[in-house]
């Protein structure tokens, strides 16, 4: 785009003729093709999971060039951080991404810990292990069962809901919520796990590999939606790390990268489990890849529910709601259903921190979508948002 | 072309095995709570993070254990309590604005006496903003008017 091309948004009055519609419309059409359509899908487009707003330019049904527009979902988490005392700011954690807030608490938490170098317990460490991997299956569960919607097969995610109402309820014994759960503490977790929740976390992992078998043969083995998704979407290594692209859309490139082994945090190192990559940079290597994590996730449960040590789950003296954070910067990055979250925290000793930084995996996953949906029939280019696996309150913050 | 034809029976093949379990699913028992005629089951409820309600004090049930300290108005990050201080100790305001309130545990944790605790109703609904707003002080003799009963 040269110089000339910008138009400040300023300048132009709603009813100057053809420049009618908002900003991004009027900017998106001057670089338009003559005999080319505009569409407008969203900000209110089931197929665009919240509230994401896609701007296309198509030549019949191709999509010539795509572009997301953001912004609807802001609620200014990281301001809110410079107002709040980290112990109060804390519950937001669990709302910017509400598929997947354990990791979000993590985060946030991990950083404080950093920089206040307080060491949790062996217990609450093995606790926040187990909540956050049942919490890692529930959203790709969630996801599973929206990305076939998006490709218009309904039932599925009935079956999925079924799984994930069983995860809901057993992370609500010790979290006490279903959804925006805020479950961490600086310096261990708020509340012990009973002997109902060891014996339905046991019980739910047998349950979850049969259900696993029924996924692949009502879903994966499905002819249409393996000609729906094979070769749609190719995303390669290089384009993926340009965009800073993690998680799964990274490891279905074919690079295996994930935080928990590369730069592993609490205990992760003592368990075993493999980093899958591949098969395929396309859709279905992305949808396979994360049915594969679901396995993943459900080893490291299994090993650490068989070696859950006993102990405190809180230190004692634990930064409460007028703990001041010690001056200094830290970062604190854990691997999220999604991708890389970070929190970049820096603190000038007073009560709030001085600037909160959140990075979010979906922001930058989504910044593929304009490149990757060129040139792709429109509904693909559904799919290829689908299997991006979105949550747009993670993106906008 | 043989591979074309076995390409294509084999998809339809697929097709067949998902409707099949389609149809298990069809004729297996119901798995959801239908609410009004059905509740869910009280014990998977006991820790479930509901409005917040004055624990009793242990000699008399229709009386708080709050000593009006105000830690909890001031951990809470929505604002959403309000104590007010009577004669002695004891507060004789407490409001509660549950529109606000985003179930943290702030003012749980921050409590000295333990006089405050999550209750575990799920059914509650009001029509207005200002139902809302919750006295806890009135819910506590009132629940301990039913329990006396
Ligand atoms: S639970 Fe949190 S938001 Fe609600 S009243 Fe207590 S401190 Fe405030
Ligand atoms: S912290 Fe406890 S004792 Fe203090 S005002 Fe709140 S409820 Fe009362």
């Amino acid at each position: 785009m040269n110089a000339s091309n910008f138009i400040n948004p300023f300048s132009i009055r709603e009813d100057e003729g053809s420049f009618a519609g908002d900003f991004y419309t009027r900017n998106f059409e001057r670089q338009a093709r003559k005999d080319s359509i505009i569409l407008n899908l969203g900000p209110q487009h089931p197929s665009t999971h919240g509230v994401l707003r896609v701007l296309v330019e198509l030549d019949g049904e191709y999509v010539l060039r795509a572009e997301p527009v953001l912004g609807y979902l802001h609620r200014m988490h990281d301001k809110m951080g410079e107002v709040k005392t980290p112990y109060q700011y804390l519950p937001n954690m669990g709302r910017v991404d509400y598929l997947h807030p354990i990791a979000w608490n993590w985060a946030f938490v991990g950083a404080v810990e950093r920089l206040a170098s307080i060491e949790p317990p062996k217990r609450a460490e093995y606790l926040r292990i187990i909540s956050c991997e049942l919490n890692r299956i529930s959203s790709h569960l969630l996801w599973w069962g929206a990305f076939v919607l998006d490709l218009g097969g309904v039932t599925p995610i009935l079956y999925a809901f079924e799984e994930r109402e069983m995860i809901n309820d057993i992370l609500q014994i010790i979290t006490g919520s279903r959804l925006t759960m805020s479950y961490f503490r600086f310096g261990g977790v708020c509340a012990d796990c009973d002997s109902r929740f060891i014996k339905l976390t046991k019980d739910f992992i047998p349950y979850l590999r049969e259900r696993l078998k029924i996924y692949k043969a009502l879903v994966t083995d499905n002819i249409i939606l393996r000609r729906r998704l094979e070769g749609v979407g190719p995303m390669d290594t290089d384009i993926c790390l340009r965009y800073g692209a993690t998680g799964p859309v990274l490891r279905a490139s074919g690079l295996s990268s994930d935080t928990r082994r590369n730069i592993p945090y609490s205990l992760y190192d003592n368990f075993e489990f493999a980093i899958p990559a591949g098969p395929s940079n396309d859709c279905f290597g992305r949808y396979l890849i994360r049915l594969f994590e679901i396995e993943t996730s459900l080893q490291i449960i299994e090993q650490a529910i068989e070696s859950l040590p006993d102990g405190p789950i809180l230190i004692d003296k634990a930064p409460k709601a007028n703990y001041k954070l010690p001056a200094g910067e830290s970062y604190f990055a854990v691997e999220g259903a999604r991708g890389q979250i970070g929190v970049h925290l820096v603190s000038d000793g007073g009560k709030n921190p001085y600037r909160v930084k959140l990075r979010s995996p979906g922001f930058s996953n989504l910044s593929l979508f304009a490149e990757a949906a060129k040139g792709t029939l429109l509904a693909d280019a559904i799919a290829i948002l689908g299997s991006l696996d979105l949550v747009i309150p993670e993106v906008d913050r | 072309m043989i591979r074309a034809v076995w390409d294509n029976i084999k998809g339809l093949y697929s097709l067949i095995v998902g409707l099949s379990i389609t149809a298990r699913f069809l004729f297996s028992p119901q798995k959801t709570v239908h609410y009004p005629r059905k509740v869910v089951d009280p014990e998977s409820l006991s820790s479930f993070r509901g409005p917040l309600e004055l624990t009793p004090a242990a000699d008399n049930s229709a009386q708080s254990r709050c000593i009006s300290c105000q830690a909890c108005v001031r951990a809470c990050p929505g604002h959403c309590l309000t104590v007010v201080k009577g004669q002695g100790k004891a507060p004789i305001v407490w409001t509660y604005n549950f529109t606000l309130c985003c179930l943290c545990a702030a003012c749980v944790e921050s409590c000295p006496t333990g006089a405050l605790r999550f209750s575990h109703k799920v059914y509650m609904v009001a029509s207005s903003r200002q139902e809302m707003v919750l006295d806890l002080l009135s819910d506590l003799e009132k629940n301990a008017a039913v329990a006396n009963d």
